[in-house]
C-alpha cells in the first residue's frame, strides 16, 4: 500500500468513526429515556421543559399540498396562541416547530431526524407516503402523531392517530347515501374511480364491501395523479351503464370526471372522498355540473356548518388571517391541535409529559369532544376514532366551498364491516 | 360499438394534443441533437401566462403574448445557456443534462406561483361538446385536432420549403459541411428552439382546456407522455411525431376505456402501455416509424 492510499484509508476510517459517533449521538438523543421530574413534580421528557412544550409539524409549504399545509400551519399556530393566552398547558407555553418537506419523502425523513429529538408530539404530518416512511420511527420514538391521511392501513399503530373516519368507512356511507336518497337498487352498477396507492385501495375496499351488501356491482377505474382528462374512464363507465359514480382521487380528477360525464349525458350522482374536492373547483368550467351532481363524504363537518365550535374557529381564523380562505385544511389542522391539547392535559393530570405517557394518556380517552365534529374514541388502536360520516355538497358561496347535506351519522353495516375485517 | 367509436375518437383527440408537444421535442432534437427535458416546464410557463393574462388581454391576446414569451424564453435558453458551452455538436448530451437543471428551476418557481390552484385559461370552447352521430367529443379537442394538423403541416412546409428549413436539414445531416457552406448554425438552432417554445405554449392551452379541469402545477409532467410518441415516431421526423402521438393517444384511451377487460394484464397497465407500444415499435423498426436509416460506410 503506498502512502497516498494509506492517507485515504485513514481519512475513510476517521469519517466512518465520525459518522458512527454522530449516529449513536442521535439515537441516544432520540431515545426518549431521558426523562426527569420538573419543578412542579410533573415528569418531563424530550420536548418538555419547565417552561415549554415543544410540538413538531412536518408539512408541505412548497410542494403539491402547499395550500393545505399553509392552512394547517396557520390554524395550529392560532391554537397555540390561544392556548398560551389562557396560560398554556400544564403551566407551560406551547410551541410548534414547523418543517417544510415539500412532499418529498427524503426531505421529510431528514426533517424528522432533525426535530424528533426535541419535540413531544407531532400535531401535523402531511402526505401518505411521508407517514408510511416514518411509521416505524414514530412507533419507536413513541411520538404521538396526527397525520393528515385517512387510510385504514395507518390504524393499529399506538403512536399514530388517524382523525375521525377512514376512507373505507366514508365510502360505505357514500353507498348508503346513494341507495337511500338517489334510488339505487339491487342489480345496479356503480363506478368507482380511484387513485393507485393506499388512499384509493382503502376507499375501494369500503365501496366493494358496501356494494356487495346492497346487491350492487362495482366497476372500478384505477387512475393516477397525473391523469387529469378522464374522458376514457367516463366512456368505460357509460358502457358499464353505471347509475352512480364514486371517486377517491384529487380535486382535478373530480372536476374532469364530473365535467366530462355531464357533457356526455351521463348525469348520474357522483360522491367523492374528502380529499377529492377543493373550493377552487367552483371556479372551473365544471362548476355548474359539480353543483348539480356532486356530493362529498367526510368524517369532518363542512367549514360552514352550524356547529358552535366550528363557527368560533372560523371567526377567529378569518380575523387572524383575513387574506387566507378558511378551508377544510384549517378545520382539520385546528381539530388535530385541539385533540392533542386534550391529550397533553390528560397526561399532565396523570403526572407525566414523557412521550410514552402522552401516548398512554391519549389511548385512555374514550370520548373526546372538541366541539368540532363527532366525538372520537382513541382507546381501540385498531378501530377508526369515529364511525360517523357527514355528507356535504359544493356551494361556491359558502365558506370552504361546501355546505352540509346530512349530519354525521353512522351508516348501517359499518360495525359489521369492522368486525369482518378484524 | 358506440363505446369503441367514442374511445377511438377521444384517443385521436388526445393524440392530437400530444402531437403538439412531441413536435416540439422533434424540432429541437433535429436542430441541436438535444433532448429537451425542460419542455414540460416551458409548457407550464406558456399555460401559466395565458392563465394570468386572459382576464386583462382576452384569450387571444393572452395566447399571443404567451406564445411569443415562451418562444423567446426557449430561444434565450438555447442562445445564452446551451450554446455558450462546448461548441462541439457532439456535446449535445451535456446540453441535454443542462435542460434537466433548467427544468427543475422553472418548475420550482412556477409551482410556487401556482400552488394548489387550478387555473382556468379562459378558452372559448368551455365545456361544450359536439355530437358526431352516436358519439360526442369536446369542442376543445376538435380544435386541438384542427390546430395540430395545421401546425404540423406548417412545420413540415417550413422544413421543406424555406431557406431556414433547408439550413436546418443541412445542419442535421452534417454540421461541419453545413457550417462550411455558410449556414449560421447558432441562428438556425435558436429559431428551432423558439418554434418549439411556441408549440409548447400552444399545447398547454389544449392540455388545460376541458375535459381537463384547468392548469395545475403538474400539467407540465404530461409532456413526458409525448416522449415515447416522439421516440417511436423516429425522433427527427415531424410526420413521425404525429403518427407516434396518435398511436400513444389511442393506446391510452383504449387501455383506460377497456380497463376491466384488460384486467388479466394486471392493475395499472395503462401507465406502462405507451412504453410497451414504444418498445414493440422499436423492436420492429429500431429507428422508429419514420426514422432515417443511419447509413454506415464500411
Amino acid at each position: 500500500m503506498n502512502p497516498k492510499h494509506r492517507t485515504r484509508g485513514t481519512a475513510l476510517t476517521a469519517a466512518l468513526a465520525a459518522l458512527l459517533i454522530a449516529a449513536t449521538g442521535c439515537s441516544s438523543k432520540a431515545d426518549g429515556d431521558s426523562t426527569s421530574d420538573g419543578a412542579d413534580g410533573v415528569k418531563s421528557g424530550p420536548g418538555v421543559t419547565d417552561k415549554a412544550i415543544k410540538l413538531g409539524a412536518l408539512t408541505d409549504l412548497t410542494g403539491p399540498y402547499a395550500t393545505l399545509g399553509k392552512s394547517i400551519v396557520q390554524a395550529q399556530q392560532m391554537w397555540a396562541d390561544e392556548t398560551n393566552a389562557k396560560g398554556g398547558i400544564c403551566g407551560r407555553k406551547v410551541e410548534i416547530v414547523v418543517k417544510d418537506h415539500g412532499y418529498d419523502v427524503q426531505k421529510a425523513v431528514t426533517a424528522y431526524a432533525d426535530i424528533s429529538p426535541d419535540v413531544v408530539a407531532l400535531p401535523q404530518v402531511i402526505g401518505s407516503p411521508v407517514v408510511a416512511a416514518l411509521l416505524d420511527d414514530i412507533e419507536r420514538d413513541h411520538l404521538l402523531t396526527y397525520p393528515q391521511a385517512w387510510a385504514a392501513s395507518l390504524l393499529g399503530k399506538d403512536s399514530v392517530q388517524v382523525m375521525a373516519t377512514t376512507y373505507d368507512l366514508d365510502m360505505i356511507a357514500a353507498v348508503d347515501f346513494l341507495t337511500r336518497t338517489k334510488g339505487l337498487a339491487k342489480g345496479d352498477t356503480i363506478g368507482h374511480v380511484y387513485f393507485e396507492g393506499d388512499y384509493g385501495a382503502n376507499a375501494l375496499q369500503g365501496s366493494t364491501w358496501a356494494a356487495k351488501k346492497a346487491g350492487l356491482k362495482v366497476s372500478g377505474q384505477k387512475i393516477k395523479a397525473t391523469d387529469t382528462d378522464l374522458s376514457a374512464q367516463v366512456t368505460a363507465l357509460k358502457k358499464d351503464g353505471v347509475k352512480a359514480i364514486l371517486i377517491s382521487a384529487g380535486p382535478a380528477q373530480t372536476a374532469s370526471l364530473v365535467g366530462v360525464a355531464a357533457s356526455r349525458g351521463l348525469r348520474v350522482p357522483v360522491v367523492s372522498s374528502a380529499p377529492g374536492f377543493a373550493p377552487q373547483l367552483m371556479k372551473t368550467p365544471a362548476a355548474p355540473a359539480l353543483s348539480a351532481m356532486l356530493n362529498i363524504v367526510s368524517g369532518a363537518p363542512a367549514v360552514s356548518a352550524d356547529i358552535p365550535g366550528v363557527k368560533t374557529m372560523v371567526a377567529s381564523y378569518t380575523k387572524k388571517y383575513p387574506a387566507s380562505p378558511v378551508d377544510s385544511g384549517a378545520l382539520s389542522g385546528y381539530s388535530a391541535a385541539q385533540l392533542l391539547g386534550a391529550d397533553l392535559k390528560k397526561a399532565c393530570e396523570s403526572g407525566s409529559l414523557a412521550r410514552e405517557d402522552v401516548v398512554k394518556a391519549h389511548r385512555s380517552q374514550k370520548s373526546v369532544d372538541t366541539g368540532l365534529g363527532s366525538p372520537q374514541n382513541f382507546s381501540d388502536v385498531g378501530r377508526p376514532a369515529a364511525l360517523s360520516t357527514y355528507v356535504l355538497k359544493p356551494d361556491a358561496k359558502a365558506a370552504g366551498g361546501v355546505v352540509g347535506v346530512e349530519d354525521a351519522h353512522q351508516a348501517p353495516g359499518v360495525e359489521e364491516y369492522l368486525t369482518s375485517k378484524s | 360499438m358506440t363505446t369503441l367509436l367514442d374511445t377511438l375518437l377521444n384517443g385521436l383527440a388526445l393524440g392530437a394534443v400530444y402531437a403538439l408537444v412531441a413536435l416540439g421535442f422533434v424540432v429541437i432534437f433535429k436542430a441541436s441533437g438535444v433532448l429537451n427535458f425542460a419542455h414540460g416546464s416551458l409548457l407550464l410557463l406558456g399555460g401559466y401566462l395565458v392563465a394570468v393574462l386572459h382576464d386583462d388581454l382576452g384569450f387571444a391576446g393572452a395566447l399571443a403574448v404567451a406564445v411569443l414569451t415562451t418562444a423567446a424564453v426557449a430561444g434565450a435558453l438555447d442562445r445564452l445557456l446551451l450554446q455558450r458551452g462546448d461548441p462541439d455538436p457532439k456535446a449535445a448530451h451535456v446540453q441535454t443534462i443542462v435542460t434537466i437543471g433548467v427544468d427543475i428551476i422553472l418548475v420550482t418557481d412556477l409551482s410556487r406561483r401556482i400552488g394548489g390552484d387550478l387555473l382556468t385559461l379562459g378558452d372559448p370552447w368551455g365545456d361544450a361538446v359536439t355530437g358526431l352521430g352516436p358519439v360526442t367529443v369536446a369542442d376543445s379537442r376538435l380544435a386541438a385536432i384542427v390546430v395540430s394538423t395545421v401546425v404540423i403541416a406548417g412545420v413540415f412546409a417550413l422544413f421543406r420549403f424555406t431557406p431556414w428549413g433547408l439550413s436546418l436539414r443541412a445542419a442535421a445531416e452534417d454540421v461541419e459541411a453545413a457550417a462550411l457552406m455558410g449556414v449560421r448554425l447558432s441562428r438556425v438552432r435558436m429559431l428551432a428552439w423558439c418554434l418549439a417554445g411556441a408549440l409548447a405554449a400552444l399545447a398547454a392551452v389544449f392540455l388545460a382546456a376541458f375535459p381537463a379541469p384547468g392548469l395545475e402545477r403538474t400539467t407540465g409532467q404530461i409532456a413526458l407522455k409525448a416522449f415515447p410518441a416522439a421516440i417511436l415516431g423516429g425522433m427527427a421526423s415531424p410526420p413521425g411525431a404525429l403518427a407516434g402521438s396518435l398511436l400513444i393517444g389511442l393506446t391510452e384511451a383504449l387501455v383506460a376505456g377497456y380497463q376491466s377487460e384488460l384486467h388479466v394484464l394486471g392493475e395499472g397497465f395503462g401507465d406502462v402501455a405507451p412504453y410497451a407500444v414504444m418498445v414493440v415499435v422499436l423492436l420492429v423498426r429500431p429507428t422508429g416509424l419514420f426514422g432515417a436509416k443511419g447509413a454506415v460506410r464500411v
